[in-house]
C-alpha cells in the first residue's frame, strides 16, 4: 500500500485550521463558532497523528486522545454558557454580548 | 599588697561606671546626698587604686614595667583569626598612669566641689551620674591598649561633655553650645576612624603593640597620613585651630564641668593621643611638624583673644586653648615629657582657676561678666587668694607650677629649632600673664563692686577644701622638675624610651629669666592699665577699636564658619525642601502613577467585549510568535526540516 506522504497530511491540517480560524472570525452565531473551534482542534489532532505515524512514535496518537477529551469538556462548558445566554436574551449573537467586557 | 593593687586594676576603670549606673538606676529612690556620696566615692576609690598601682609599677625597672602594660585581659571586641583580632587589655604604662592619676585625683576634687556648687540644682543626681560616666569614659580612653577602645572612650567623653554642657537644658543657648561641641567633636572622631582604617590597611591591626612595633616599615607617606588624621581627632578634642570654636561656648555648662572636662582632662586627650602615638610622629616628621605648627599658632591665637573677653569663664576657656597649644607644640617637637608635665601642672592650676571663679560666680548669683564684678577681694578673700595663686601659676612666676612646666616646653621648642613657633609661644607667655592679671584686677581689685547681685560669701567646706588642695598643688606641682632632677621624664621613661629626643629638661638660664621678665612685664602692664591708670585701657580701647573688635569676636571664625558651612547647608536644605522635594521627590511617583493610568487606559481600549476581535488578536499574536520563533531560531534556514 503506497504511503501517503507526511506533507499532504500537514497541508490538509493547515487548510482545516485556516477554515476553522476564518469560520471563528467571520460567523456570529456561537454554535457555528464552536464548530469552527472544533475544526481547529481536529486540524491539530490530524497533525499529531500524522507525525506519530511518520516517526512511528505512539505518543502523538495518545496526545490526540487527550485533545479529544479536552475538546469535549470545552464544548460542554461552551454550550452550557450559550444556553444560559440564550435563555436570558432570546438571542445568541456574540456581538450583542460585548456588554460583558471588563 | 603589690599583687592586690595589680589584680584590682580593672576596678579603677569600672568603679566610676558602677557609680554612674547606680546613681542613674537608684538615684531617684534615695536621698540626694546619697547620690553625691556615691559619685565621690567611686572616683575616690579609683584614685586610691590608681595611686596604689602607680606605687607598684613606677619604681620598677623599665623592662619589668613593660610586663604590666598588657597584662589585664578583659575581653575580645572581635576575634576573627587570622584577619582581625581586637582584644581589650588594660594599659598600665607610665603615660597612662600619669593621666589616670590626674583624671581620678583632680576628678575627685571636682566631684567634691560639685557637692556644694550644684546643691541648688534640681537635677543634682543626674549631674553626678553624668560626671561619673565622664570619668569612666576618660579612663577608658587612657587605659585602652588599642585605638578602637580608645575611640570608644574618645566618643564617650564627647557624649559626657555634650550632656554636661547642655545640663541646664532649659536654656536654649546651653543646648546650642552642647550641640556645637558634639558636632565639632564628631569631626575629630571621624578623623581617628580614618586613621584606624589606614592602620588596618597597612599594619592589619589597630593595637598599640602591633602598630608601634615598627611603624617605619610602611613608608613615610602612609605614616604621615595616619599622623595627620590622628591630629584631626586631637585638634577637635583639644579645641585647637581650626576646630576651636566649640570650647568658649562650652562654658555654658556648670563651672565644675568646665573645670573637669573643659580644662583639666578631656581637652588634653589630644595631647595624650599624640604622646601615645609618638612612634608614628617620630617616624613621620611632616606630620609632627604640622602638629607643632597647630599647637604654636593656637597658643598665640587664643592668648590674643583672651585679652579682650569680658566673661570670666570665656577668658579661662581661651587660656585653656592657649595652654593646650603649648602642650600640642611640645609633643609636636618631640618633647613628650614636657607636654605631659605641662598637662599635669595645667590640670592643677586651671582647675583651681575655674573653681575659684566658680566661688565668685556662686557668690554673686551666677554673674560671669567681669564688668559687673570688681572690688571682690575684701568680700571673697578665699576666692581672691586662691585665684591669685592660680593666676601666678599660669603666668609662670617662680616658684609656682606653671613656671617649671612652661619653661620646660619653651626650652624644648628652642632646643629643637622652631624659631617662629618659639617667638609665638614666647609672646603668648607674656599675653597669658597679662590677661590673667587683667582678670585678677577687674574681678577682685579695681574700684568698688559694680554688680547688682548681693555678695553671699557662704561657700561651704566641700567647695573650699578642694580649692585649697589645688592651690597647694599649683604651688608645689612644678617641683617635680628641677635642674638635674626631672622626675616627670624619669617617671615617663618607660613610655618614651624609644623616642629619639632626650626627654629630660635642660635648663637654659637665659631663657628662664627672659620668660620670667616677660611674664612680669605682662603683669605690670595689666596692673598699669586696669589698676594704676584705668585711662590707659580706655585710651587703648578707643585707638585700637578695630583690633579690639577683631579679637573680641575671636577673629570672626564663627562668622566665617557660619558663612562657609552653616548658610550653604541651610540654603541647600531649604532648596531641597521647597523645590527638590516638591518637583522631584513628589513629582516622580506622581508621574509614575500617571504613566500607569495612561497604560491602563490604552489596554482598556483593547477590552471591547467582541469575542471575534479577541480571536483575531489571538490569531495575529500566534502568527507573530510563530514567525519570530522560526526567524530567530532558524535564521535564514527558516522552516528547514530538522
Amino acid at each position: 500500500m503506497p504511503q501517503v506522504p507526511l506533507n499532504l497530511y500537514l497541508e490538509l491540517s493547515a487548510v482545516l485550521f485556516i477554515i476553522g480560524v476564518i469560520g471563528f472570525l467571520l460567523r456570529r452565531n456561537p454554535i457555528t463558532m464552536l464548530m469552527a473551534i472544533e475544526l481547529m482542534w481536529n486540524a491539530g489532532n490530524l497533525a499529531f497523528v500524522a507525525f506519530a505515524r511518520n516517526y512511528i512514535d505512539m505518543s502523538g496518537q495518545v496526545f490526540a486522545f487527550f485533545v479529544i477529551t479536552v475538546a469535549a469538556a470545552e464544548a460542554a462548558i461552551a454550550l452550557a454558557i450559550v444556553v444560559m445566554v440564550f435563555r436570558r436574551r432570546e438571542n445568541a449573537d456574540v456581538d450583542d454580548i460585548s456588554i460583558m467586557r471588563g | 599588697m603589690a599583687n592586690f593593687f595589680l589584680s584590682a586594676a580593672p576596678l579603677i576603670l569600672f568603679f566610676p561606671l558602677i557609680g554612674a549606673a547606680t546613681i542613674a538606676l537608684f538615684g531617684p529612690y534615695v536621698h540626694r546626698s546619697a547620690s553625691a556620696f556615691i559619685g565621690c566615692l567611686s572616683v575616690g576609690l579609683s584614685f586610691l587604686l590608681t595611686v596604689g598601682v602607680a606605687f607598684v609599677i613606677l619604681p620598677l625597672p623599665l623592662a619589668q614595667q613593660a610586663q604590666f602594660d598588657h597584662s589585664h585581659f578583659v575581653g575580645y571586641w572581635a576575634h576573627i583569626p587570622p584577619y582581625l583580632i581586637i582584644s581589650f587589655r588594660l594599659l598600665l604604662d607610665p603615660l597612662a598612669l600619669l593621666w589616670m592619676l590626674i583624671i581620678t585625683g583632680v576628678g575627685l576634687l571636682i566631684h567634691v566641689y560639685s557637692v556644694g556648687y550644684m546643691a541648688e540644682s534640681k537635677n543634682y543626681r543626674t549631674f553626678f551620674s553624668y560626671m561619673n560616666l565622664f570619668v569612666f569614659m576618660m579612663l577608658l580612653l587612657v587605659m585602652s591598649d588599642n585605638f578602637l577602645w580608645l575611640l570608644v572612650g574618645w566618643g564617650g567623653v564627647g557624649l559626657a561633655s555634650y550632656l554636661l554642657i547642655g545640663f541646664d537644658y532649659e536654656r536654649p543657648i546651653a543646648v546650642l553650645a552642647a550641640r556645637k561641641a558634639l558636632i565639632m567633636n564628631v569631626i575629630g572622631d571621624v578623623g581617628i576612624m580614618i586613621a584606624m582604617f589606614l592602620m588596618y590597611a597597612h599594619f592589619g591591626s589597630v593595637s598599640f603593640q602591633n602598630v608601634f612595633n615598627n611603624p617605619a616599615q610602611i613608608g613615610t607617606s602612609a605614616l604621615s597620613w595616619i599622623g595627620i588624621w590622628l591630629l584631626v581627632g586631637a585638634v577637635a578634642k583639644s579645641a585647637q585651630l581650626p576646630l576651636q570654636t566649640w570650647l568658649p561656648d562650652a562654658m555654658e555648662g556648670p563651672t565644675p564641668v568646665s573645670a573637669l572636662i573643659h580644662a583639666a582632662t578631656m581637652v588634653t586627650a589630644g595631647v595624650y593621643l599624640i604622646a601615645r602615638a609618638h612612634p608614628i610622629y617620630d617616624n613621620a616628621p611632616l606630620a609632627a611638624e604640622i602638629v607643632a605648627i597647630v599647637g604654636g599658632v593656637t597658643a598665640i591665637f587664643a592668648a590674643t583673644i583672651g585679652c579682650v573677653q569680658y566673661d570670666i569663664k570665656r577668658v579661662l576657656a581661651y587660656s585653656t586653648m592657649s595652654q593646650i597649644g603649648y602642650m600640642i607644640l611640645a609633643v609636636g617637637v618631640g618633647a613628650y615629657a614636657a607636654g605631659a608635665f605641662h598637662f599635669m601642672t595645667h590640670a592643677f592650676f586651671k582647675a583651681l582657676l575655674f573653681m575659684a571663679a566658680g566661688l565668685v560666680i556662686h557668690a554673686i548669683g551666677g554673674e560671669q561678666d567681669i564688668r559687673k564684678m570688681g572690688g571682690l577681694a575684701s568680700k571673697l578673700p578665699f576666692a581672691f587668694w586662691t585665684f591669685l595663686i592660680g593666676a601666678i601659676a599660669i603666668s609662670g612666676i617662680f616658684p609656682f607650677a606653671g613656671f617649671f612646666s612652661k619653661d620646660d616646653v619653651l626650652d624644648a621648642v628652642l632646643t629643637f629649632h622652631h624659631p617662629v613657633l618659639f617667638v609665638c609661644v614666647l609672646v603668648a607667655a607674656g599675653l597669658t600673664a597679662f590677661y590673667m592679671f587683667r582678670l585678677v584686677f577687674l574681678t577682685f581689685l579695681t574700684g568698688p563692686y559694680r554688680g547688682t547681685h548681693e555678695v553671699h560669701a557662704d561657700a561651704d567646706r566641700t567647695m573650699t577644701v578642694p580649692v585649697a588642695i589645688l592651690a597647694v598643688l599649683s604651688v608645689v606641682g612644678g617641683w617635680f622638675v628641677l635642674p638635674h632632677h626631672d622626675a616627670i621624664a624619669a617617671m615617663l621613661r618607660g613610655s618614651f624610651s624609644d623616642a629619639p629626643l632626650p626627654q629630660a629638661a635642660e635648663f637654659n638660664v637665659g631663657l628662664t629669666f627672659g620668660v620670667l621678665a616677660l611674664a612680669l612685664a605682662g603683669i605690670a602692664f595689666a596692673w598699669a592699665a586696669y589698676q594704676w591708670r584705668p585711662q590707659i585701657a580706655t585710651a587703648l580701647h578707643r585707638s585700637l577699636s578695630g583690633l579690639h573688635d577683631l579679637l573680641f569676636n575671636a577673629y570672626y571664625v564663627d562668622v566665617l564658619y557660619d558663612w562657609l558651612f552653616q548658610r550653604p547647608t541651610y540654603a541647600l536644605a531649604l532648596w531641597l525642601r521647597d523645590t527638590f522635594e516638591v518637583d522631584a521627590i513628589t513629582a516622580l511617583p506622581a508621574a509614575g502613577v500617571r504613566l500607569g493610568a495612561a497604560l491602563g487606559e490604552l489596554a482598556n481600549r483593547w477590552e471591547t467585549g467582541y469575542l471575534r476581535r479577541y480571536g483575531l488578536t489571538f490569531v495575529v499574536g500566534a502568527a507573530l510568535l510563530l514567525f519570530l520563533y522560526l526567524f530567530l531560531s532558524h535564521g535564514s534556514a527558516a522552516g528547514a526540516a530538522p
